[in-house]
């Protein structure tokens, strides 16, 4: 795997930001602080996993900070009726990817634009569960809901590693198997992935459902780490997710991209708050820095040189 | 059938004036004074930001882009103005100038990056959209708020032209038209349609591409900084976080209305129908006494309804084409099946959508009539309606709230309206005091989100004889009655500073962890507790003020943060409710005894933490007994029981309560420890 330009670039500027806090309080390497980072966007990153998916198949799913909201919902109830947690996650995944079908079912059967379809879904979504919860927590959860019942000591290295192993095998899968290619196939032209055997509509509902599956799983490493469920929480959750791929170097016009930008993206993202904590700089600041880092991964490789222009 | 394409309405923009019609006539029926004409400009004025920006956006996604920064720019130009009047001291109308050209120059910015850079519409502005808003709060640290702008200003977004056209009508008129014209009656315009249906074959047919995809950004960049104006005009404050959430509503009308989001087909009066629809939806659910979120549910369903038909249908039309061109070659059995198959189509679609507003008007029809029913079975007395609105419907402080005026409700067997914002955004509290005021409910509480916003709207629903009363948030004191008022923010900033400087033992640096940078509540108590450490404890040094947007989860990586990178810190104030136990499960999750924790939350969300030692105190009234209280007030104020003068109040289970002047008081703030949590629920 030959690393692209964009993916140099990424690192370049993880690196250029990662001497940032050398300036600022210690502290920033220490392994706490780096263990909090890692956990804290786990989520994201799974998340990102699937909006990668999506995006290499040349759509877009807007609804996700709401889907993740629902899954919380779902897995708080779940647990409240007295399933054991290994339902509650069969059951928050199931939910998760029933409501990604019905994202691929409009986007293929219905012929929807993905962008509208999942706008509406996002709308759908989020006020429904103001309405069934009226804002409310979900709370008295059971003991084992926290951390799966494990305790903080053993939950955090067990949920890095079961995060990173989704996600290694997931990126793995997309590179190397023929069903991850099958993805870049439809994501470059349908037709030809059409003629060459494969299904385009099935491909894209298939690649919706793992979206809507991994938004699940998102939501349950976020939420099993508090013991009660914020219903109002994932606002603003699928623009950041979008956001971390898009730096990551991943086309939205379909077909170029992974999982490793990804990675990269979610890392560059995620760090920037914690880094400018460290350096004691006005939170007022933080959204426009964001944001002008943003516009700066993303226009640098094509300023740079214009070998990778399409239109 | 007709192959030649309609003329006015190429998109099926009909079908949204059957949904119009269908939308006038559930709402005539369901809502109150809906159709009026009064309503019908209210109408207009709720529709005029997002309808600039739906209007702007609509040459935008005809080429085929996508703007998401339309709401951030609302947010900067507010800004702009504010500041360039109010710091620099230019006039308002060259302020208003000046915020104009910031507009022209990120809409420039936009088309400048998609056409030189090449990158995508969508990532250019999804940076943007960060950016502008950042820099909106960057310019004014988030927290300040310009008001007192001069009445000719003011008039453009609360005036009316001969007592009754708002001022918006014209404006937004002659935005559409200008735009209107130059879509569909310029060579410009026709360029723009090729653009979007082939870029590469538009520059072949010698189209400046780049010149015109500039150029409908920098259209859409000066409308969305003209809907800033309109909107600083409408609530009478500048503040960074006009415009939030608008860009989804406005894309969405846009999409609504035909236009194709691939590019190429669209039309800027189907943008109108859509925004209609979305608008009318909106405002006849609120006369109905149905809930905000009611109506953005049904949005989405409209939304997904509607483009479901109008791919439907074209794919029948295309099918149609395909068919006559086939019978012109061999036998006319083929077509025969074809166009069958169109019409079943057509018909299906046409059936499912008339069946869902069906649906959705017998239910309403069914639950009023039997409302009604047991109106008249009940003894002949008018049923008061009081409508409550609170800062923000989905906080749980509100939440909390809700259960105490429930319960007043069904003491005084008064109908209860509950209805607020998602966030503690004043320009939507006040579209939904509007409706109250159309409605013409008998009493509105209101706890502000912005004072001088929400007393525009207060001092006119008193003018059409609605009783109003303020309650947790004081508007003007000449924009209501009397004032619920638990605790004043100057209260609760002195005994969060008190509390925080006790726990430190009166010596080392505290942070604050509060809602969002741009909340008018929080700061208002930021600025109280620094007043007071400074007078009181000056021992006690300020670290940071983080914002938490709200969010438990951001709470808690941001307090992960700032004990690390601010190791002198002894004690953390967390003043919104998702923030205490934010930080609570941070400090559990980092195990840091040494530091401190005390804020401002509701028992229930901090019980467990209490409990464990990782929150010493919650400060806090009770907010049920608020809810409570503010019922029976409003109920007594309508009903002529309590009046201007009186000394004591008498509220239900509360038994008798102090009047001070014009303000009821519900007593002092209460703090919550490990030894008293436990006899609490709310």
């Amino acid at each position: 795997m030959k690393p692209g330009k964009r993916e140099l670039t990424l690192a370049g500027a993880i690196v250029a930001l990662g001497l940032l806090p050398l300036f600022g309080v210690p502290g920033f390497y220490s392994a706490g602080n780096l263990r909090n980072l890692a956990l804290d966007n786990l989520p994201m990153l799974i998340a990102a996993l699937g909006m990668t998916v999506v995006i290499l198949v040349a759509e877009i799913d807007i609804s996700i900070g709401s889907l993740f909201a629902v899954c919380g919902a779902v897995a708080g109830l779940t647990a409240k009726a007295g399933f054991p947690m290994p339902l509650v996650v069969v059951a928050t995944v199931a939910a998760g990817a029933a409501l990604g079908a019905v994202n691929g079912q409009l986007v293929t059967r219905a012929r929807v634009p993905s962008i509208i379809a999942t706008l509406a879904m996002l709308a759908i979504l989020r006020n429904a569960i103001i309405y069934a919860t009226g804002g409310a927590w979900i709370q008295d959860l059971p003991r084992d809901f926290q951390w799966f019942g494990l305790g903080q000591a053993a939950a955090q290295p067990a949920y890095l590693a079961a995060g990173g192993m989704l996600f290694v095998s997931g990126a793995w899968a997309l590179r190397q198997t023929s069903a991850g290619r099958m993805f870049y196939a439809v994501g470059c032209d349908h037709e030809a992935a059409r003629r060459v055997g494969f299904n385009p509509p099935g491909v894209v509902r298939a690649a919706f459902i793992l979206m809507g599956a991994l938004t699940a799983v998102a939501a349950l490493f976020s939420f099993t780490r508090y013991p009660t469920i914020e219903t109002s929480a994932g606002q603003g959750f699928e623009l950041q997710v979008i956001a971390a791929v898009v730096v990551g170097g991943t086309a939205i016009t379909g077909g170029r991209g992974g999982a490793v930008g990804t990675l990269l993206g979610v890392i560059l993202l995620g760090m920037i708050g914690t880094v400018f904590t460290f350096l004691h700089v006005n939170p007022a600041w933080s959204k426009a820095i964001q944001g002008a880092i943003i516009l700066l991964a993303v226009v640098s490789d094509t300023a740079v040189g214009k070998r990778t222009v399409h239109v | 059938m007709s192959r030649k394409p309609n003329r006015w309405f190429p998109n099926l923009e009909w079908v949204l004036l059957l949904v119009l019609a269908a939308e006038t006539a559930v709402f005539t029926v369901t809502g109150d004074h809906f159709l009026t004409a009064s309503n019908g400009f209210e109408i207009v004025r709720l529709a005029a930001e997002t309808g600039l920006l739906a209007f702007g956006l609509t040459p935008v996604i005809k080429t085929g882009g996508i703007d998401l920064a339309v709401g951030s720019m609302m947010g900067l130009s507010a800004v702009i103005l504010g500041g360039a009047w109010s710091s620099l001291g230019l006039s308002i109308w060259l302020a208003a100038a000046l915020a104009l050209s910031v507009g022209a120059a990120g809409g420039f910015l936009h088309g400048w990056l998609i056409t030189r850079l090449r990158v995508p519409p969508l990532i250019v502005t999804l940076g943007t959209f960060s950016l502008y808003r950042g820099l909106a709060e960057a310019l004014t640290g988030g927290y300040v708020s310009y008001t007192g702008f001069p009445n000719a200003f003011i008039a453009l977004g609360q005036g009316y032209i001969g007592g009754i056209m708002p001022t918006q009508l014209p404006i937004i008129a002659v935005v559409f038209a200008s735009i209107w014209l130059f879509l569909h009656r310029t060579a410009a315009g026709r360029e723009v349609t090729a653009v979007g249906f082939n870029a590469s074959g538009a520059r072949f047919a010698g189209v400046a591409v780049q010149k015109r995809l500039v150029s409908v950004y920098v259209i859409s960049g000066l409308c969305s900084a003209l809907a800033g104006l309109l909107f600083v005009a409408r609530i009478g404050q500048a503040k960074a976080d006009a415009g939030t959430g608008y860009e989804l509503t406005a894309i969405a009308a846009v999409v609504l209305g035909g236009t194709s989001i691939t590019g190429g087909r669209g039309t800027l009066q189907g943008s109108l129908f859509g925004l209609l629809c979305l608008i009318l939806l909106q405002n006849g659910l609120r006369l109905s006494g149905e809930p905000s979120e009611i109506a953005g549910l049904c949005s989405g369903l409209v939304l997904l309804v509607a483009i479901i038909f109008n791919q439907a249908w074209t794919r029948a039309q295309k099918h149609g084409q395909v068919a006559q061109m086939r019978a012109a070659a061999v036998p006319a059995v083929d077509s025969e099946s074809f166009s069958m198959k169109n019409h079943q189509i057509a018909i299906l679609a046409a059936a499912i959508l008339a069946g869902a507003l069906l649906i959705a008007g017998t239910n309403f029809y069914l639950v009023r009539s039997m409302a009604g029913g047991a109106r008249a079975a009940a003894p002949q007395t008018h049923r008061a309606v009081i409508a409550l609105t609170p800062k923000a419907k989905t906080d749980p402080y509100f939440v909390s709230c809700k259960e105490g005026a429930d319960e007043a409700a069904r003491e005084l067997g008064v109908d209860l309206l509950w209805d607020g914002p998602d966030d503690p955004d004043p320009a939507r509290q006040n579209e939904i005091v509007d409706a109250w005021i159309t409605k013409r409910v008998d009493a509105i509480a209101a706890s502000a989100n912005s004072p001088e916003a929400i007393s525009s709207v207060l001092r006119k629903a008193q003018a059409r004889g609605i009783k109003v009363v303020t309650w947790d948030a004081d508007a003007e004191s000449n924009a209501r009655s009397f004032f619920v008022n638990q605790a004043t923010a100057e209260g609760i900033g002195s005994t969060l500073a008190d509390e925080g400087s006790r726990l430190a033992g009166d010596k080392g640096q505290y942070a604050i962890i509060t809602a969002s940078l741009t909340d008018a509540n929080q700061n208002e108590w930021i600025k109280y507790i620094r007043q007071r450490m400074a007078a009181a404890h000056p021992g006690m040094e300020l670290a940071t003020v983080h914002p938490c947007d709200g969010q438990r989860d951001k709470a808690m990586s941001e307090t992960k943060a700032i004990v690390r990178a601010y190791p002198g810190v002894r004690v953390i104030l967390a003043i919104c409710s998702p923030g205490l136990p934010g930080a609570a499960e941070a400090l559990k999750q980092e195990d840091r005894h040494q530091v401190q924790l005390t804020g401002l939350s509701t028992p229930n969300l901090c019980r467990s933490y209490v409990e464990e030692g990782w929150i010493q105190s919650v400060v806090l009234w009770n907010t049920r007994n608020l809810g409570y209280l503010t019922v029976y007030a409003a109920y007594a104020v309508d009903n002529g029981d309590l009046k201007t003068g009186d000394s004591h109040f008498t509220a239900g289970r509360l038994g008798t309560l102090s009047v001070a002047g014009d303000q009821i008081l519900l007593g002092k703030p209460f703090i919550f420890t490990r030894e008293n949590i436990g006899g609490f629920h709310f």
